[in-house]
């Protein structure tokens, strides 16, 4: 993980989690603070290959 | 098929169908208040307005209700239409100002307030509800007055048992006019209650059509009939409106099914005990009283709370929450059951810990109980974390009475404290650990099949025959056989599959039916030819997504030849239809977009090996449970992620390649390992059902700890019994025994493995298929309270061997101490030694048997007599044994002056010192597994920290390795009594056969692969596979000498081993790189 | 689009997080459109390579649940 803000990647873009197969409400809680984490950092253009490739 | 024009487009529609429903089916949106799909329409509300042109004029009618013609033009959204309706929806919310879905409504038109004059209603007239309750075969209700007096009512305004309270009229009203508490109160004079739910304990409702819970195996809805209003007038029937199958059929009839079968089993379970009896803690009374099943559902995910830790009376969190154990347990008086449940204390243990986790640490969780009974394998591990880590209080007391605080909803204990204080306490929330009981449907079942019981109900067994009730052929698991937990009770399922597939052995295999084996097209170098098929999934896909459009969208994908829509793709039909296009289109790779893989993958994988494709060029978009279901508000961003996985779906088939499984010969022999009593079962139960097995025993002669041992808790004669097995296998010419041997090396794998055997220093070596760790235990040497230093000190397998050779000074005692847990639950030893109490409290009464007037104490920490073992606890009180507790700090200490020998302890009770001269002392010496690192090392099985086994799944897999093909049992799992390690002995026989009877087995296809040009011979992948697949190649072979390979029998397709290949030799077959790359682009694609 | 929505990969263990997903479809949980689940057989056969590549081909947020 440091090694991937080491090159920039902010963290909170990259998520990991645990979730075991049961818990359903776990993995919807998860879901939303992930796109509330990812919104909230913005979209990313540092390391899009292509930035003009919006279609 | 009628066509006309819906807002300038030419639609079809059937004969006899409104316009209204046509528009639906083309997705053209036209409001409407008083629809109902199952009712005759009305045209109540009028916001349905459509203008309607015949060829010569406009006019406007209300679309519901207006049968459709040839040539007709229709427009739904025209100027004059939203004029209309807006001013409908103007009028309706004068009436009825404050009903939110007019509101919406309002909003939707651009109406923020209603220019006429305002009426306090709330309802619209619609009529849905008569018009329901008429469907519903009751007509409780109707229209009454007329013009501005007009009203929904009964006839004369009385409340009418007409009404059967079944809350149609209140599910369909659009305003919510009705209300099931109107409805009580004004209308029905039936009894009106909710139908509880059975699996949420009532905490929650269901509806008369459900499906029981989740998971329910088959996940298919089921009527109630006993609460159904079809089954009561005849009326409704709505579901069949709904269903898109024509699945349901109100006629079906109950059938008798007689089934021609060589043997029974019995696993009808157990009932948790109902505590509504007990008044004193007024579990009927107080809401915060609960049931620990009632607790389970609220702590569970799935819940009726959503995991959601909150108390019943207010839905507030609870600070401090109590258990009360052995309720409908270890009591006479109140219930009649005099045994123990067993698995009470673990789970109140278990329901605290995730309390607290769910609640955070502040939450206080005490549990009062008599003894606790962790005696399961790591429970008593986890019993230490709950106390140290969770700070879980555990308080030795039987509490007497509940009483509610007055002016709140908590409660209040009076209970007397270790010391002997007596202390009240209030608690937020009580938990009743309710134990188990045998329900009397099953008690009638028993007598019916004419098979016998015990005292408390359960299944009568013998200790050499666990799991055969009194009756031949008739087998029995589970909790009827006696209470017991999850691992025991998959242990004892296994092993009655076993018992009757002994009896059935040559019965095996004679009403299999061979399966046609269609060859499979080679489409290696081919063009990827796609076909993509969406499916509707009745109206669960297509209800939220535009299934056509994705239909649409996925032909214009590279590569696909063919896309459609189904209404059901799992259907039998179009399983056929696909076989059909897949031919006829010559597709080479198949999509589907429906439902999850983890459920229906092997359908379609079965599918297009019929139409003669490799399974493994398929893919499943998961555009359900992952998309449609969880989307419903938001459908257009719903049909976009559709399409986005059924993009990367497609992009990840266009590079898959036809797989190969491997197949392979399952060798029709076993290896047993051990030849104590769990060992010989296991070689008698494999033996009997046809295959070849070897035993290999260390010691000079077959029983194990068995020989010690002089009766068991049934009173049954060991020595006897123990004699029978081992003729039994000597003289099988199925079995060969090796004696004094010990394995020397081993090869291979599931399947095939090559053991060599070393005995008396010549080598044999055995080929099997299967092999069974049955290693045992042996009893601890202790080094503490004198033993080995006074000739009257000695373990309990010591005093059997007395009772066994009849030692006649045993009776000329005056006095006996039992000391129990000696090397057991110690820091060293942190487990339960399971057998210790009922052992010790059995010999204490052998001894009474022999002198009435013996003096015996056993000096305990917590008496575990799990189970109806509970019963000799009882009589050995009732005979005068003398029960000593003392705690790991405060050990006995044991005195020897001059002949005198005496023993101290603190007395828990008097809380003062007590010495008691005797003349004999047994300890209850731990069992300590055989700590086999070499055989370890051979299967590549582990080890827990304690030396025993780890077995596949603690709960699921207790006799089995992850390591396929080799099997566990016995005390090498955890120590246990004869009648537990002969369950187990034949669960491990029966895991085996379930491999030796498939002769052959295919390994999966989505196996790791090396690439051996790119291997460095790190080693990395050999270290790190917990299967170990990698292994090496030999420096001495021909090709790739030194170089990683992966034996894909043994590959679990994990990819542990592909993600840390440094080299990037290791590729997954199925989720290969270029594979996953390939959906990654495709998810990113035209965002 | 009015406003902005992130796009985010997932990756999800075939036996723990997309068994998961699946009950939440079950019990018609809602969440975020946002995600877009791919399968893998084990979280172990995860790498770096994956979610570089996801962020390279402009997904905005990566999310490896086991």
């Amino acid at each position: 993980m440091n090694l991937m803000e080491h090159m920039g990647i902010e963290p909170g873009r990259l998520q990991f989690s645990w979730i075991s197969s049961a818990e359903s409400t776990k993995f919807v809680e998860t879901v939303k603070s992930v796109t509330q984490a990812v919104k909230a950092i913005g979209p990313n253009t540092t390391y899009k290959k292509n930035p003009v490739k919006v279609a | 098929m009628i066509t006309f024009k819906l807002n300038g487009k030419t639609v079809q529609g059937e004969e006899g169908q409104y316009i209204l429903q046509v528009a639906q089916r083309y997705g053209v949106e036209i409001p409407t208040l008083c629809h109902h799909k199952a009712l005759e329409p009305a045209g109540m509300c009028r916001l349905c307005t459509v203008e309607l042109f015949d060829g010569r004029r406009s006019r406007f009618v209300t679309s519901c209700n207006y049968p459709i013609w040839e040539g007709m033009e229709v427009k739904t959204d025209s100027e004059p239409v939203h004029e209309g309706r807006k001013l409908i929806v103007e009028l309706l919310m004068a009436r009825c100002p404050d009903v939110p879905i007019l509101k919406e409504l309002g909003k939707k038109y651009g109406i923020s307030d209603t220019r006429f004059k305002k009426e306090e209603d709330t309802c619209i007239l619609c009529g849905l509800c008569t018009r329901i309750c008429t469907k519903m075969g009751n007509s409780a209700i109707s229209l009454t007055g007329r013009g501005v007096d007009m009203k929904v009512d009964t006839p004369f305004h009385i409340q009418t048992d007409t009404c059967m309270a079944c809350g149609a009229c209140a599910s369909v009203c659009p305003t919510g006019h009705i209300t099931l508490e109107k409805i009580r109160q004004n209308v029905t004079t039936h009894p009106f209650k909710p139908i509880a739910s059975e699996y949420d304990m009532g905490l929650k409702g269901r509806k008369p059509v459900y499906v029981p819970y989740a998971q329910a195996v088959p996940n298919t809805p089921v009527i109630d009939r006993s609460v159904c209003v079809h089954f009561k007038t005849g009326g409704c029937q709505v579901c069949t409106e709904f269903c898109g199958v024509n699945a349901i059929d109100h006629t079906m009839q109950d059938e008798i099914v007689e089934l021609n079968v060589g043997s029974i089993i019995l696993s009808p379970g157990y009932q948790p005990f109902d505590p509504s009896k007990f008044d004193a803690y007024g579990y009927a009374k107080h809401p915060n009283v609960i049931t620990a099943m009632e607790m389970e559902r609220i702590l569970s995910a799935s819940g009726p709370t959503q995991g959601h830790l909150v108390r019943l009376s207010d839905h507030k969190e609870p600070k401090k929450i109590a258990w009360f154990q052995c309720v409908g347990s270890r009591d006479m008086n109140k219930c009649d059951h005099a045994y123990c449940s067993s698995v009470c204390c673990m789970y109140a243990i278990k329901e605290a810990v995730i309390a607290k986790e769910h609640s955070g640490s502040d939450l206080d969780c005490a549990i009062f109980y008599m003894d606790m009974r962790t005696h399961g394998k790591d429970f008593e591990r986890f019993y230490n974390t709950a106390k140290d880590k969770h700070g879980v209080r555990f308080i030795r007391s039987r509490v007497h009475t509940i009483d509610p605080v007055p002016g709140t909803d908590d409660l209040s204990i009076r209970y007397i404290s270790e010391s002997g204080e007596s202390v009240v306490e209030e608690f937020d929330q009580i938990v009743l650990s309710v134990g188990m009981e045998i329900s009397p449907e099953v008690i009638g079942m028993a007598k019916n099949l004419g098979i016998e019981l015990t005292p408390g109900n359960f299944c009568e067994t013998t200790t050499f025959e666990p799991v055969a009730t009194s009756r031949p052929g008739i087998y029995v698991c589970g909790a009827f056989q006696g209470p017991k937990d999850i691992p025991q009770s998959v242990i004892d399922s296994s092993a009655a599959a076993a018992a009757a597939g002994e009896i059935l052995s040559s019965a095996r295999d004679t009403l299999t039916k061979a399966k046609e084996v269609i060859p499979e097209t080679n489409v290696i170098g081919e063009r990827p030819r796609i076909g993509v098929f969406v499916c509707r999934c009745g109206i669960n896909i297509a209800g939220v997504v535009n299934v056509p459009s994705v239909a649409e969208y996925a032909a214009t994908l590279p590569y696909v030849e063919y896309a459609s829509d189904n209404l059901y793709s799992c259907s039998q039909d179009t399983q056929e239809n696909l076989v059909n296009i897949i031919k006829q289109k010559n597709l080479n790779r198949i999509v589907v977009a429906a439902c999850t893989p983890k459920t229906h993958e092997p359908l379609f994988q079965e599918t297009i090996t019929n139409a003669g494709l490799n399974k493994y060029l398929f893919e499943m978009a998961n555009i359900r449970n992952h998309d449609s279901w969880v989307h419903k508000n938001n459908p257009e961003m719903a049909t976009q992620k559709a399409k986005d996985l059924v993009r990367s779906a497609v992009y990840k088939v266009a590079l898959t390649q036809p797989l190969a499984e491997a197949e392979l010969q399952i060798r029709p022999s076993a290896l047993v390992v051990g030849g104590g009593i769990a060992g010989m079962t296991a070689a008698r139960s494999l033996s009997r059902q046809g295959y070849e097995t070897h035993i290999v025993e260390k010691s000079p002669d077959l029983g194990g700890q068995a020989k010690n041992l002089y009766r068991t808790a049934k009173g049954e004669d060991i020595q006897q019994k123990l004699n029978g097995l081992i003729q039994d296998v000597k003289q099988d010419a199925n079995i060969h025994v090796h004696l004094n041997a010990e394995l020397s090396q081993m090869d291979g794998f599931v399947g095939s493995f090559k053991t060599t055997l070393c005995a008396a220093g010549q080598d044999t070596v055995v080929e099997h298929g299967v092999a069974v760790l049955a290693t045992g235990a042996y009893p601890y040497q202790p080094t503490e309270y004198l033993y080995g230093k006074d000739a009257r000190v000695l373990t309990s397998l010591e005093l059997d061997r007395r009772f066994m050779e009849k030692d006649a000074s045993l009776s000329t005692l005056q006095s006996a101490v039992f000391i129990q847990c000696v090397g057991s639950r110690e820091p060293d030893r942190p487990y339960c030694s399971r057998v210790c109490c009922t052992h010790a409290i059995d010999n204490a009464l052998a001894l009474k048997e022999l002198n009435p007037d013996m003096n015996i104490y056993v000096l305990y920490r917590d008496i575990r007599t799990y189970g109806e073992r509970e019963y000799l606890y009882k009589e050995a009180r009732e005979k005068g044994v003398i029960f000593i507790r003392y705690s790991l700090d405060r050990k006995p200490e044991v005195i020897q002056n001059g002949d005198t020998l005496s023993i101290r302890v603190v007395d828990h009770i008097l809380g003062t010192p007590l010495e008691i001269e005797t003349d004999l002392i047994t300890l209850a010496a731990a069992i300590v597994p055989n700590r086999d690192e070499k055989l370890a090392n051979f299967f590549k099985v582990p080890m827990n920290s304690d030396g025993f086994f780890v077995e596949r799944h603690a709960k699921l897999g207790p006799s089995e390795f992850a390591t396929d093909g080799v099997f566990l049992c016995g005390m090498a799992h955890y120590p246990k009594p004869i009648d537990e390690s002969i369950v187990q002995g034949k669960a491990a026989a029966s895991r085996a056969v379930t491999l030796l009877a498939r002769k052959t087995i295919h390994t999966s296809g989505t196996v790791a692969e090396v690439v051996p040009a790119y291997c460095s011979s790190c080693g990395v992948c050999v270290s790190i596979c917990p299967y170990s697949a990698p292994s090496f190649i030999e420096e001495t072979a021909r090709f790739n000498p030194g170089k990683a390979q992966i034996n894909p029998v043994l590959c679990k397709g994990c990819g542990l081993c592909v993600a840390s290949c440094r080299s990037g030799a290791i590729r997954l077959k199925g989720f290969d790189n270029d594979q996953i790359f390939a959906q990654i682009a495709a998810l990113n694609e035209a965002m | 689009m009015s406003e902005w929505e992130p796009k985010i990969v997932s990756f999800l263990c075939n036996w723990c997080s997309y068994g998961a997903a699946d009950l939440a479809g079950v019990g018609r949980m809602e969440y975020p459109p946002n995600i877009r689940i791919i399968r893998i057989p084990c979280t172990g056969r995860m790498s770096p390579k994956f979610f570089l590549a996801a962020l390279r081909e402009g997904a905005d947020g990566v999310w490896v649940s086991g």
